[in-house]
């Protein structure tokens, strides 16, 4: 049998759950800037990169994993490699920066399409800096294979390969033919434990890097993010803290005081 | 198609109508208020789409909100489907040229907002939470969350028709007008062999909504962590029941990704943004993720043992404590004041 060519798509971006403060606002230049965190996968792309190693685990198979950016940090996208990525592509040039989701999903529907055959291209649902959530689907629209969002498991059989979606009420079993593109949500799982060891080993593992001009791309067709204001995103209320003796006492107190200000 | 449609130059607004079942979404209400607020701006008329097989009551009951409805009836409407749905739009799109298409931000529309957008040769921006229209060009501007909820953004499109999702509970409900817009039957023409994702089951979880909550007690990781801490807070909305009519046990994403909660119940970014009377957020720390899903809600009381946890930046009512003390005290008082 043919080797399954499996394809995950994995976005670096400035740690989500780093501290609120790590994270400043250029508000001159529309530029989110974090401070003192470092990159990371996006974590809905490690649950993508993870739903492809369990397909490999279980059925064999070949596990490429690509990131496009104008500057990529590549100590933390081998990341995927020492989880157990056989390939990784990092797609870097100038001509890639601040880019839309249209034009993203372009740069990668090109590369993948230079890669030749694929059975399933994997992505997380949405990437943690701007959640948009919408350039996996539109590389399935560019390469023209079906797309399916919002998966908690993929499996492959052989009629397809077959998808749990979630839906408002639970999820739906979808079965899909390939090749065809899934986008993962976290209900699908965790990243597997990676060692130090397993990220020592891939340290010197040779990743592919190619520019604009290695894939057959219209520079001109690419756009950036027009953003016209970016400001911090305030909630802040005035917190009341109950006082009391015990915690009892607190919850007590709770109760009066929401009564008190008639909540209740 | 049925009959000649009279194209504008300011065109239209589409909303697209969310259906449960039968009945309109609540959110759909809100997407025609943000609609009508676009339609007033740019001199133009609000539509509403109703996507099914036989839509006649829900077109009926519709058409109070809108100028005109357009009624997209098909036998493989029947059931969601994101091709046949993306395709009847655009065919609609084609022939009343709309300025904008306005699309609640829901699983479905997840997929069918990019593909619809796609098909048309534009962006979309999703989730937004305002939308106005800039002065001078016309161009629209959509302000969404980003960087979970750390900042706001404010995109702007520049070539219409312009596709948006927006957010639940962003928007007030619309009220309904005296006079009734025109019901336009529109048949799509779809072909059953364009069919690549084929649906096998349905699987339907524990059915809830908390959209529709206005009291809901909600568990974190605080809760993940202790023995029978669910229990305790079941007890918490089993008492809130006679204070508010409906209350449900909310979850932050920690007790979805265990399996602890469905993830209907899961409250933030990738769950359910609520607006209820009353939130009480239980050992959840407050990460922006699901604090973005909680802005909207009248009061906020938060139970943590962390004083410096992010959760009490956003509470009204803080109770620095052990939720497992905390809550059969705040059960039983509860139960003395009804």
């Amino acid at each position: 049998m043919k080797l399954l060519q499996i394809v995950v798509c994995i976005k670096q971006v400035p740690d989500p759950e780093g501290p609120v403060d790590a994270f400043t606002v250029d508000s001159e230049a529309k530029k989110v800037i974090p401070v003192g965190i470092p990159p990371v996968i996006n974590p809905f792309d490690e649950n993508a990169l993870e739903a492809a190693l369990r397909i490999k685990d279980t059925f064999g198979g070949k596990v490429t994993a690509i990131s496009m950016g104008e500057k990529l940090a590549q100590p933390v996208l081998r990341k995927a490699l020492a989880a157990g990525a056989d390939e990784l592509i990092l797609l870097v040039d100038q001509h890639f920066k601040d880019l839309d989701s249209y034009s993203t999903a372009y740069v990668l529907s090109k590369a993948i399409g230079k890669m030749g055959t694929y059975d399933l291209i994997i992505t997380g649902r949405q990437a943690g800096d701007w959640d948009f959530g919408v350039t996996g689907l539109l590389i399935a629209e560019m390469l023209q294979i079906p797309g399916v969002n919002l998966a908690q498991k993929v499996e492959m059989r052989d009629d397809g390969i077959w998808v749990e979606k979630l839906t408002r009420h639970g999820y739906e079993l979808v079965k899909v033919p390939k090749p065809a593109l899934i986008t993962v949500s976290n209900e699908l799982g965790e990243l597997r434990y990676i060692s130090i060891r397993a990220l020592q080993s891939v340290r010197e593992k040779s990743v592919n890097v190619y520019r604009a001009e290695d894939l057959d791309l219209d520079i001109q067709r690419l756009t950036t993010r027009k953003i016209v204001t970016l400001s911090a995103f305030h909630g802040q209320r005035e917190c009341r803290f109950i006082e009391g003796d015990s915690h009892q006492q607190k919850g007590e107190n709770l109760a009066l005081k929401l009564r008190e200000d008639r909540v209740i | 198609m049925k009959r000649e449609i009279q194209k504008q130059d300011n065109g239209k607004v589409l909303v697209i109508v969310e259906r449960e079942g039968q009945e309109i979404a609540p959110i759909t209400l809100e997407l025609l208020q943000a609609g009508r607020e676009l339609a007033d701006q740019i001199g133009s008329i609000l539509c509403s789409v109703v996507i099914g097989d036989n839509n006649n009551d829900l077109a009926e009951d519709i058409s109070q909100y809108s100028d005109e409805v357009y009624s997209l009836d098909h036998p493989l409407l029947a059931s969601f489907d994101p091709e046949f749905y993306t395709s009847s739009l655009n065919q609609l799109c084609q022939l009343v040229n709309p300025t904008a298409i306005l699309l609640g931000h829901t699983l479905n529309n997840q997929n069918v907002a990019p593909k619809l957008a796609y098909k048309m040769g534009r962006e979309v921006i999703t989730d937004c939470i305002q939308l106005a229209i800039e002065g001078g060009t016309g161009h629209i501007l959509c302000s969404k969350p980003v960087y979970g909820a750390k900042f706001i953004a404010t995109f702007k499109l520049e070539k219409k028709p312009y596709v948006v999702t927006l957010r639940s509970k962003a928007w007030e409900p619309i009220i309904p007008r005296t006079t009734k817009g025109e019901v336009i039957h529109i048949a799509p023409v779809l072909k059953e062999a364009s069919v690549k994702v084929e649906c096998m089951e349905e699987i339907r979880e524990e059915s809830i909504s908390l959209y529709k909550a206005d009291a809901i007690v909600s568990a974190g990781r605080g809760v993940k962590n202790a023995e029978g801490g669910l229990s305790e807070l079941t007890g918490l909305v089993e008492v809130l029941g006679s204070y508010f009519s409906r209350v449900e046990l909310g979850a932050s994403r920690p007790l979805v990704d265990a399996h602890l909660v469905p993830s209907s119940r899961q409250v933030g970014l990738t769950g359910e943004k609520v607006a209820p009377e009353l939130y009480i957020a239980i050992g959840i720390s407050g990460s922006l993720q699901h604090v973005t899903g909680i802005l909207r809600a009248k009061k906020i009381v938060a139970i943590n043992t962390d004083p410096e946890a992010n959760i009490f930046t956003v509470a009204d009512y803080g109770v620095i404590g052990d939720f497992e003390e905390v809550v059969p005290a705040l059960i039983k008082k509860l139960e003395e004041l009804q």
